[in-house]
């Protein structure tokens, strides 16, 4: 018994020592960590959008950034609709998970005026070698609220046509440079074949993804989400009304009719993928896209066309887009994020990635700043669609998409208003559900009618 | 035994109820334990009740922030008017309902297959029982991408090989591909209990029916299943208090919409997945704990009727 009982308290004595040096050690490690990101290696953490561009910035960050400046990225590459909601959880709640994270103008100007993300005017004009002026107006005023920056644009794009020019030429047809969406739709369901889809829409829920496409359809044949008070509110959904009908009809038949396989999951990067394999001979969506088509590493370089985004009833359809980084309020670290944001999306990274990403010069970042567009090798190696992406942005009707009078901020491809997020979205997947042929039209509307009207009371 | 062991079996069992007895001393310690759940499960939940009689938004959702009032049982009524919620609702309790079953049913014929001894038994236990290891959305990650891809899925490809045209499976049929993914998942732990439940099964009366000369079938029907009928009720139960709250799958495969948005989704969807509106989807989840209280409460009973019955045997 004696030995028993001194044997235990050893055994606790022993225990409690392994204890504290557990803690001790965990507690260290903390303390550690803390001081050590704080001081030697300094650490920004910044939200990306999972598209081809961004891809590259994130390979080439370790040897053109992180050892210039000491200030090591980490990245979180997230798709569209989770880099969505991902953002604006973090922005909204002043959450303290990034330094940095990727919007566009949908959310900029929100943001900002509800003082959400930080303005970056004086950074930006104070910067010399960020070169404030040399941005694209059209992009710079869709980031901005009232004269203000709130985000500094990575790359730029509005939306167009692009065709397999050699699958178009073999069945004797040749595409104006400015297409109406009947003619486009006539040629659809023509060059659609077992093997090779006639087009690639989008078709995947979400209101970026689907909701961007349909919505420069909408646009065009004269509907609407919402109708305007004279003050810029949301007065009525028009979910309801024969043009948002004739809209909807018109894409999904023309999506079941010719579209690609499987559509209701196919977004921008699936639409990539199936056009550089050779199964869509048509596809309508970002410009951006040409420069992944026609870089030096694509399958089919050389083979496209490109024309404007199709139209019917308003003279020009394209939406205006912009990836771009903003800098939350609750950021821990703004300078560093700024040196961040002024480097990836200054001049300089535009002119060092031309000879550093795989797809070479065509795939730099584009649509953002002036002087890209007068870099020989760009000109050279985007000489097919540099000019057309450029004009698509100037011509994007970001203050008159419609027919009628839009509530909220400026906008193509969604209504500037912070309801549209989640009306978007769910409408989006009533529609998306409707082309793969699972509800009908009249369903999926009435629906869509409901949630639209119940968002804005 | 230690001698604080041995002096406790001394005490008399009254004494129990004291504060000061050494059983409650010996749940002392577990208190600190005890205080941090209820202070992260339950507090959180108080809140939520609390924003449920709110229309707190989030700051994003609106370009000058309004602020946040009262609103009584509105949120309530409006869940009541919502066809959404409904639609919501029957999804859930198709998915739940088909999951439950048919993983079940596959469940109890694994078992079944796994009570017999054959060569390689232990090696196929482990390989069926691998998919509930899996993480959930890895598991919806695999089945959409490798399975039911229409550009590069398993099941196309063999669809095409055997001449037939491909089919968009999630975009076509989202809730039979949820509940695909579900049933493969949970097919192993209905398996589990099901061969508890067959090995609890005493061995002299099969054989004396054996001997009666009872054919196999007549001795699964007459003993067996009555035998398993509480293991079958466990198992429903406990597959229902998870795979109603299924959201990996759904979030992954489908991302919502008609067919494949269930309760927890929607409220999702409401609050942090887009909507924004927290004051309503805090009552449309205080709704759903109300229900999952209800289908709990009866799991538990049938858990401790199995396990009265078990102090009998």
């Amino acid at each position: 018994m004696q030995n028993r009982w001194t044997g235990s308290v050893r055994r606790r004595r022993t225990l409690g020592v392994a204890l504290t040096v557990a803690v001790a050690a965990i507690a260290t490690s903390f303390v550690a960590a803390a001081s050590g990101g704080g001081s030697r290696q300094k650490t920004i953490s910044v939200a990306i959008v999972a598209n081809p561009q961004m891809q590259d910035i994130a390979r080439l960050t370790p040897s053109l950034f992180t050892k210039k400046t000491g200030i090591k990225v980490k990245y979180t590459i997230l798709d569209e609709g989770r880099l969505r909601q991902v953002t604006t959880r973090d922005v909204g709640s002043g959450g303290k998970a990034f330094d940095a994270v990727m919007i566009g103008p949908y959310e900029a100007p929100q943001f900002g005026s509800a003082g959400l993300i930080k303005d970056l005017t004086s950074m930006a004009k104070s910067d010399k070698a960020y070169r404030y002026q040399d941005l694209i107006p059209a992009v710079r005023n869709a980031l901005s609220a009232k004269g203000h920056l709130y985000a500094s644009p990575f790359y730029g794009e509005s939306s167009f046509l692009m065709y397999r020019k050699d699958v178009l030429r073999k069945n004797g047809i040749k595409l104006p440079l400015h297409p109406t969406w009947q003619r486009v739709a006539q040629v659809a369901r023509k060059i659609n074949s077992s093997s090779m889809a006639g087009i690639c829409l989008r078709g995947k829920p979400g209101w970026g993804d689907l909701g961007a496409s349909f919505t420069t359809v909408l646009n065009t044949f004269g509907g609407t989400w919402w109708s305007a008070k004279s003050n810029g509110k949301p007065d009525k959904a028009q979910v309801n009304q024969p043009a948002f009908k004739t809209a909807l009809d018109f894409y999904a038949k023309l999506v079941q009719d010719a579209g690609e396989k499987d559509a209701a999951n196919s977004s921008f990067n699936e639409c990539l993928s199936q056009y550089q394999a050779g199964k869509v001979a048509m596809w309508y969506d970002a410009t951006v896209a040409a420069g992944v088509l026609e870089a030096s590493d694509s399958p089919v370089k050389g083979k496209n066309g490109f024309a404007f985004a199709p139209h019917y009833k308003t003279p020009s359809t394209g939406w205006l887009w912009t990836w771009a980084l903003a800098i939350p309020r609750s950021s821990p670290d703004p300078a560093d994020a700024w040196t961040y944001i002024a480097w990836a999306t200054g001049p300089q990274y535009l002119k060092a990635a031309g000879s550093r990403v795989k797809g070479g010069w065509a795939s730099i970042p584009p649509g953002t700043r002036v002087s890209t567009y007068r870099i020989p090798q760009y000109k050279r190696a985007a000489k097919s669609f540099a000019g057309i992406t450029l004009a698509a942005m100037k011509a994007a009707p970001i203050t008159h998409p419609g027919t009628t009078k839009r509530p909220g901020l400026p906008g193509v491809q969604y209504v500037g208003i912070p309801q549209f997020q989640d009306v978007g979205n769910r409408c989006t997947q009533l529609f998306s559900a409707v082309i793969a042929g699972s509800i009908k039209d009249t369903a999926a509307l009435s629906q869509c009618q409901n949630i639209a009207s119940k968002a804005i009371r | 035994m230690t001698a604080a062991a041995a002096a406790d079996a001394t005490l008399p069992k009254g004494t129990a109820r004291d504060p000061f007895s050494s059983a409650w001393r010996r749940r002392l310690p577990l208190l600190p334990a005890l205080l941090y759940v209820v202070a992260i499960t339950q507090l959180p939940f108080l809140v939520s009740i609390y924003y449920s009689f709110t229309n707190l938004k989030d700051k994003t959702q609106s370009l000058i922030p309004e602020p946040t009032r009262y609103v009584g049982i509105d949120n309530y009524k409006q869940i009541f008017s919502d066809p959404f919620f409904r639609q919501a609702m029957w999804t859930s309790v198709k998915m739940t309902v088909l999951a439950v079953v048919l993983s079940l049913l596959v469940g109890t014929m694994f078992a079944i297959l796994l009570d017999r001894t054959f060569l390689g038994r232990g090696l196929i236990r482990t390989l069926l029982i691998t998919p509930f290891l899996l993480m959930p959305v890895v598991a919806a990650l695999i089945w959409k991408q490798q399975m039911f891809s229409s550009l590069f899925g398993v099941l196309n490809k063999a669809l095409n090989f055997l001449g037939f045209n491909s089919v968009a499976f999630i975009s076509d049929h989202p809730l039979a591909s949820i509940v695909t993914v579900l049933v493969w998942q949970w097919t192993p732990f209905m398996m589990l209990i099901m061969l508890a439940g067959l090995q609890s099964q005493p061995a002299d009366i099969l054989e004396a029916a054996n001997v009666d000369g009872a054919s196999s079938f007549g001795i699964f029907r007459q003993l067996t299943l009555p035998h398993l009928r509480r293991y079958l009720e466990l198992g429903a139960l406990l597959g229902s208090i998870y795979i109603v709250q299924a959201f990996d799958a759904i979030d992954v495969m489908t991302g919502g919409g008609p067919g494949s948005t269930n309760v927890p989704y929607y409220v999702y969807q409401e609050s942090i997945g887009g909507g924004f509106r927290y004051g309503s989807a805090s009552a449309y989840a205080i709704v759903v704990v109300i229900f999952s209280i209800v289908i709990a409460t009866f799991a538990l009973r049938v858990l401790s009727s199995l396990f009265r019955d078990e102090d009998r045997a």
